[in-house]
């Protein structure tokens, strides 16, 4: 009798995660599942299945001459744009605490661009930047620094840089809001006791604050680590990962090698390692994190 | 209640069965509808939706939804639908091959009537065949010509319109000189037309991207004609970001604004001109320049209907094609994509007489085209939409890479 009743009051439990675990199957699980099919066939570029091919996909992907180069970007990418994000959402935190008039405004300029969709937010970018009609020219024109208009995204180099500061433009509200959360937390007698113990005012973050907000900043570090993996929009809106490859991420060159090079297989077998990547991404900092907890 | 219901049900199913019978509702059930993807040339959908209407209401057994596209985006889309099991009937794109070497397409003799297909210019069908078999039915065409702002030339003291690599180069520096402000030459490399702008200044200098059964990218003429661009660009005759300027947002967008001097225009500049802010260049156009001891040559390029055999509307795509191609529905067409040279032979008599349209008519016979019976072509054009920007940097390297990508596409 209490094993079925048992039984029974585990299948009553269906009806309310069913709606969890499908959105798990259908929208995550099975569209990973045809990915990875996806890239052991072969696929015309017309779009018809023709069949199975191994790892075919695999050894033409390793032997695309600018997959190397795009992987180190990839890197750079992600670790230069969630170390400088951290940098200075620490400090932008600080002052959404802060209590002054006016706070409330401080706080709704810092979520716009967070409101705004990405796509937006990266045109924007795009005209700003532009040479002929873009205003940072024009201001840097009418103060004379330059002659002639510049073009800031002509150079892979430098347009890699200015894709890599529109990323952290973007990625500081939310990250911002996720320590401020943090900071919220801090009772306001713990900090108050270190300053009667004398504490200054850096000796007071560095020992009381910073640890008591760790936990909300490797939250936003592991968000902001996938988000800026697969941030596509930004560097499809203002430079499609030209001139060439010089400017592509694994994200957007795998557009690339479906859409342009027209090889949906090979595609996928992109696809597939940008997944084992981040899994290695999330492992090495779930290690890290880890460490620094056992502290 | 129970008798009523089945009084009801009684009482309906004696009429839907008098109705079929009488072949109202079996009329119904027989609509066909034929899913069309188009390519927006201008504002399309108006014109679309219109032809549709019209066409229903002579067939009333065929409905035709047509879907415009954008140039960026048609080539993904018609990709995703037929991987996705949800062919089209008919697609208005700029490339078959691909589809015909797969075995996807109608051929064009499937597709429109005997006289209809009489009547397409042969050099266009020439251009529509796979394994000489033709399995598209071109929809229009364009050349270009090497565009100036007279203006422009006339204050930097220019008196003759170049036509040799050298001549241009002195031309353009004179322009640089005397017109301060102003870029001589707008070079669009980018992806989106990076292609065009590539075949053109190749083909000045003799250089094809396919030639006796080959993929020949990184031929000694290509790489040269690519060395002079680099030149101009070093020598900072062209605008400051080739690589990344599209043809319309960049290139047009500065001869529009009067910040260019020469522009390779399409047989639509004009039009585009005056549509987006450009009304007031005074312009000009002459044949392209070429090497020396090499002829000019015109880039011809030509867009395609196809038809999928996917969901078997043989009969309804034939009436609906040849719809379009009645000559009031094909002018209607031609005047709402906007100035470009007519693919059938009665169009093309109306548009010899057109002031616009009958130099680039004349200039055909020696154009050049795409290889795009290739059927790696769509897979070669989008490599070098990508790269071809590169090539300014390093002209060998990039040809180098686009002619492994092209092997590669067509094995």
């Amino acid at each position: 009798m209490p094993n079925m009743l048992k039984r029974k009051s585990r299948l009553g439990a269906l009806p309310w995660i069913f709606p969890a675990l499908f959105m798990i199957f259908s929208f995550v699980l099975w569209p990973a599942f045809e990915m990875v099919r996806t890239s052991f066939q072969e696929v015309s570029s017309s779009g018809i299945t023709k069949g199975w091919a191994g790892i075919q996909n695999y050894i033409t992907l390793f032997d695309n001459p600018d997959l190397p180069n795009v992987l180190i970007r990839t890197f750079i990418w992600v670790a230069g744009i969630v170390f400088f994000t951290i940098i200075i959402s620490l400090p932008v935190a600080q002052l959404l605490n802060a209590k002054y008039p006016g706070r409330k405004v401080v706080r709704w300029a810092v979520i716009i661009p967070w409101a705004a969709s990405v796509v937006m937010s990266s045109t924007i970018w795009k005209w700003i930047l532009d040479p002929y009609y873009g205003v940072l020219n024009k201001i840097l024109m009418d103060l004379h620094v330059y002659k002639e208009p510049v073009d800031f995204l002509a150079n892979s180099k430098q347009s890699f840089v200015w894709l890599m500061i529109v990323a952290v433009f973007v990625s500081i509200p939310f990250t911002s809001f996720v320590i401020l959360a943090g900071l919220s937390t801090i009772p306001g007698d713990v900090v108050e006791a270190s300053t009667v113990d004398g504490a200054t005012a850096w000796k007071g973050y560095k020992n009381i604050t910073f640890p008591l907000i760790k936990p909300a900043l490797l939250v936003a570090m592991a968000i902001n680590l996938i988000n800026i993996f697969n941030a596509f929009p930004i560097i499809w809106v203002i430079t499609a990962g030209g001139p060439g490859y010089e400017t592509d991420t694994t994200t957007t060159l795998g557009y690339k090698i479906s859409f342009r090079d027209q090889d949906i297989g090979q595609s996928a077998s992109m696809a597939s390692l940008n997944l084992i990547i981040i899994l290695i991404f999330i492992g090495i900092f779930l290690k890290v994190s880890k460490s620094q907890e056992d502290k | 209640m129970k008798k009523v219901t089945r009084l009801g049900a009684l009482v309906a199913a004696t009429g839907l069965i008098a109705a079929s019978v009488l072949g109202t509702s079996a009329k119904a059930a027989d609509v066909v509808e034929l899913k069309m993807v188009a390519a927006d040339y201008a504002n399309m959908q108006p014109f679309w939706d219109d032809l549709s209407a019209k066409f229903t209401k002579a067939n009333p057994t065929i409905k035709v939804s047509v879907n415009v596209v954008s140039w960026d985006t048609i080539d993904d889309k018609v990709k995703t639908l037929v991987a996705t099991g949800q062919t089209p009937d008919v697609v208005n794109k700029g490339d078959y091959s691909a589809a015909a070497a797969e075995g996807l397409l109608y051929r064009a003799d499937e597709m429109v009537s005997a006289a209809t297909l009489a009547d397409i210019v042969p050099t266009f069908l020439n251009n529509s065949k796979y394994n000489g078999v033709a399995y598209a039915v071109p929809d229009l065409a364009s050349a270009r010509a090497l565009f100036y702002n007279k203006d422009i030339l006339t204050k930097a003291g220019v008196k003759k319109l170049p036509t040799t690599w050298a001549e241009l180069e002195t031309v353009l520096k004179q322009i640089k000189a005397k017109v301060p402000g102003v870029y001589p030459y707008a070079l669009p490399l980018g992806p989106e037309e990076g292609q065009a702008e590539f075949a053109i200044w190749a083909g000045g200098n003799g250089g094809v991207m396919f030639k006796n059964g080959k993929w020949v990218l990184n031929s000694k003429e290509n790489v040269a004609a690519m060395t002079y661009l680099k030149k101009l660009t070093d020598e900072k005759l062209t605008q400051p970001n080739p690589a990344k300027c599209d043809r319309t947002a960049c290139a047009q967008a500065l001869f529009a604004a009067g910040k260019a001097a020469f522009i390779n225009g399409s047989v639509f500049l004009a039009g585009w001109l005056k549509d987006n802010g450009g009304a007031a260049i005074n312009l000009g156009s002459g044949s392209f320049v070429a090497a020396p001891g090499k002829t000019p040559v015109t880039l011809g390029v030509q867009d395609y209907f196809t038809a999928y055999k996917a969901n078997g509307h043989k009969a309804e795509i034939a009436k609906w094609m040849d719809f379009i191609f009645q000559p009031d529905n094909y002018a209607a067409f031609l005047k709402a994509a906007g100035g470009f040279i007519p693919a059938t032979k009665s169009a093309g008599a109306a548009a010899a007489k057109d002031p616009a349209l009958a130099p680039f008519i004349k200039l055909l016979p020696s154009a050049i085209f795409y290889p795009g019976d290739q059927a790696a072509w769509p897979a070669v054009k989008g490599a070098i939409q990508q790269q071809i920007g590169t090539a300014l940097v390093n002209p060998q390297k990039t040809m180098d890479a686009l002619q492994a990508k092209a092997l590669a596409a067509a094995k």
